[in-house]
């Protein structure tokens, strides 16, 4: 038995947070799966990093810029975009009313 | 056909096509041929593609098919990165590394099965079903490039691309012996590349031979104005390099041999042993455990996937969140957790400053020695059906690749032999950012020296034409 067993009202609010749907079954596993897991990487607390600067980037790349100007060949025009929705009205996305 | 193609590599097939001995269309026919055999009981690929003539007939790859990951978006043909949220996604547009391929000539034999968003370490995770193990069906290939290790393994394609965040090509092309190559974060562009942990996402090459993956490298590197994280740096002729005599200092790392089985152990050591006798200086080194590098990608890569997965939203394609299987729900979930409120600085902050450590104790090492050896994964190809076992399956099996992932560093899987049950096992070469050409050199001497034990001429006569 994991020692940072979730509860289920946490689960519920994680899936709450990234949106998705979960049986009773997977609620119990993952509340006992996430305990093992975050019981695992509490092995971080080991290495000294109290002094250590956090890294998002590997290559050292900084302020990649688009020029003013450049031609954005990415751009998709109305049919690219619109093609795989499966609810469109007037060159635009239908989505669920929200108020 | 006059000719025997079955084990041609990809340079071979393109010295073929160029004296016109046989044309580009006979030998998409022969892989479809042997497409059409094997693939029912192989399970390698999702969508196949009909034969479209290339007029470019002057390039690298001219004529030559290749099998390609299902998480690369194809312009016109299905892209689901084996889940049923993209079950009928049809990209508008295509990746920078497969419209390279087209520049240089390639045809597209078909995409190939992973796990599901990339997501595990065995291609069980995908909502279309495993794919099998072309030296045993009850096994797993690896993954998540599973699909692309098969093809290759089994001759299916000459060559495939495949993808990795940590171990997802290396760790197949280990499991099914032959070539895999992780390149320098970076050194490959990531746009149209269904995103999975995007700080460390990498496309690259499953090949039978060096030569080839060094060819297809420089095909598909370089500087890309749409992913912004790729590197500026010149693409070097890597094939062209390999040969050249260098006197190569190789680490071994004593952190990377717990857990390891033993006759894998036993084959990378006589590999050393090869290694040594060949004329390379052998030098012992320390490094940070990997068991550490499994936390901080752990961390890392669920924060990502949490973020990436989030645009699946059902409006602008795809299809709705509740078509995510359970491997996504959980990466997301746990992603979202340690970047929560209250969480963050306990995990994710936690694990970049670890990332940090890790990445300082590799250039450290660089100064020693120009190349790092170790085994690619701890055990062999495990029996379909056991990954359930491990809540994070993925990140065990990938121990070995996950420090040099989270550095950013590249490195590349080579067979070195087999172990009790016949499978094969493989070594992997790691070497400092963006010297991808010393690595493949040295693999190349190997492969000279060793034929690789003939791991993948074997594999390959499994499936005869």
């Amino acid at each position: 038995m994991s020692r940072n067993k979730l509860s289920r009202e946490e689960i519920l609010h994680l899936a709450k947070l990234t949106k998705l749907h979960l049986t009773d079954e997977e609620i119990e596993k993952l509340s006992e799966q996430f305990g093992e897991t975050l019981d695992y990487v509490k092995n971080m607390d080991e290495l000294n990093t109290s002094e250590v600067e956090p890294t998002s980037q590997t290559t050292n790349l900084e302020n990649v810029m688009f020029e003013d100007g450049q031609k954005n060949e990415r751009r998709l025009d109305y049919n690219d975009a619109l093609k795989n929705t499966k609810k469109k009205k007037d060159n635009m996305f239908v989505v669920d009313r929200i108020l | 056909m006059k000719i025997n193609l079955l084990g041609k590599s990809v340079v071979q097939l393109r010295e073929l096509i160029k004296k016109k001995e046989i044309s580009a269309k006979e030998v998409f026919d022969y892989f479809k041929k042997r497409i059409k055999r094997f693939n029912r009981q192989l399970n390698v690929f999702l969508t196949e593609a009909e034969y479209k003539e290339n007029k470019n007939i002057n390039g690298e790859l001219s004529g030559i098919p290749l099998a390609v990951k299902d998480n690369y978006c194809t312009e016109e043909i299905r892209t689901t990165a084996s889940s049923k949220v993209l079950d009928d996604f049809i990209p508008p547009y295509e990746s920078t590394v497969t419209q390279r391929l087209i520049n240089a000539g390639y045809l597209l034999l078909g995409k190939t099965n992973m796990d599901a968003w990339a997501h595990g370490s065995s291609t069980e995770t995908s909502d279309y079903g495993p794919t099998k193990n072309p030296w045993d069906l009850t096994r797993s290939p690896g993954g998540s490039s599973g699909g692309s290790a098969a093809a290759v393994s089994s001759y299916l394609s000459p060559a495939a691309i495949g993808s990795e965040t940590a171990g997802s090509i290396r760790q197949p092309a280990a499991w099914s012996g032959i070539v895999g190559l992780k390149p320098t974060y970076g050194r490959v562009s990531r746009y149209g590349v269904i995103a999975m942990g995007s700080s460390l996402d990498c496309p690259g090459p499953l090949t039978l031979t060096v030569e080839d993956a060094a060819i297809i490298l420089k095909e598909i590197a370089g500087n890309d104005p749409f992913d912004a994280t790729s590197s500026p740096k010149p693409v070097e002729d890597y094939s062209k390099y390999l040969g050249t005599k260098k006197k190569y200092k190789i680490g071994i790392a004593d952190e990377y041999f717990d857990g390891l089985d033993k006759d894998v152990k036993k084959e990378f050591l006589n590999s050393i042993d090869v290694v040594r006798k060949m004329g390379y200086e052998i030098k012992k080194i320390n490094l940070i455990h990997p068991k550490y590098a499994i936390s901080d990608y752990t961390i890392i890569q669920r924060a990502e996937v949490s973020s990436n997965l989030a645009r699946y939203d059902g409006i602008r394609y795809g299809h709705h969140r509740t078509s995510f299987a359970f491997e996504a729900k959980r990466r997301s979930m746990l992603g979202a957790y340690t970047l929560s409120y209250g969480y963050y600085d306990a995990y994710y902050k936690k694990a970049q400053k670890l990332r940090t450590l890790i990445i300082e104790d590799f250039k450290k090492i660089f100064k020693e020695v120009d190349l790092i050896a170790t085994p690619t994964t701890p055990i062999t190809a495990i029996k379909l059906g056991e990954f359930v076992k491990y809540p994070f399956f993925g990140e065990l099996m990938d121990k070995l690749a996950e420090p040099s992932s989270m550095a950013g560093i590249p490195g590349i899987n080579i067979p070195i032999g087999f172990d009790r049950n016949n499978l094969p096992i493989g070594m992997q070469i790691m070497g400092n950012y963006f010297e991808e050409k010393e690595i493949l050199n040295f693999a190349y001497q190997f492969e000279k020296e060793t034929d690789f034990f003939g791991v993948i001429k074997k594999g390959i006569n499994n499936y005869k034409d």
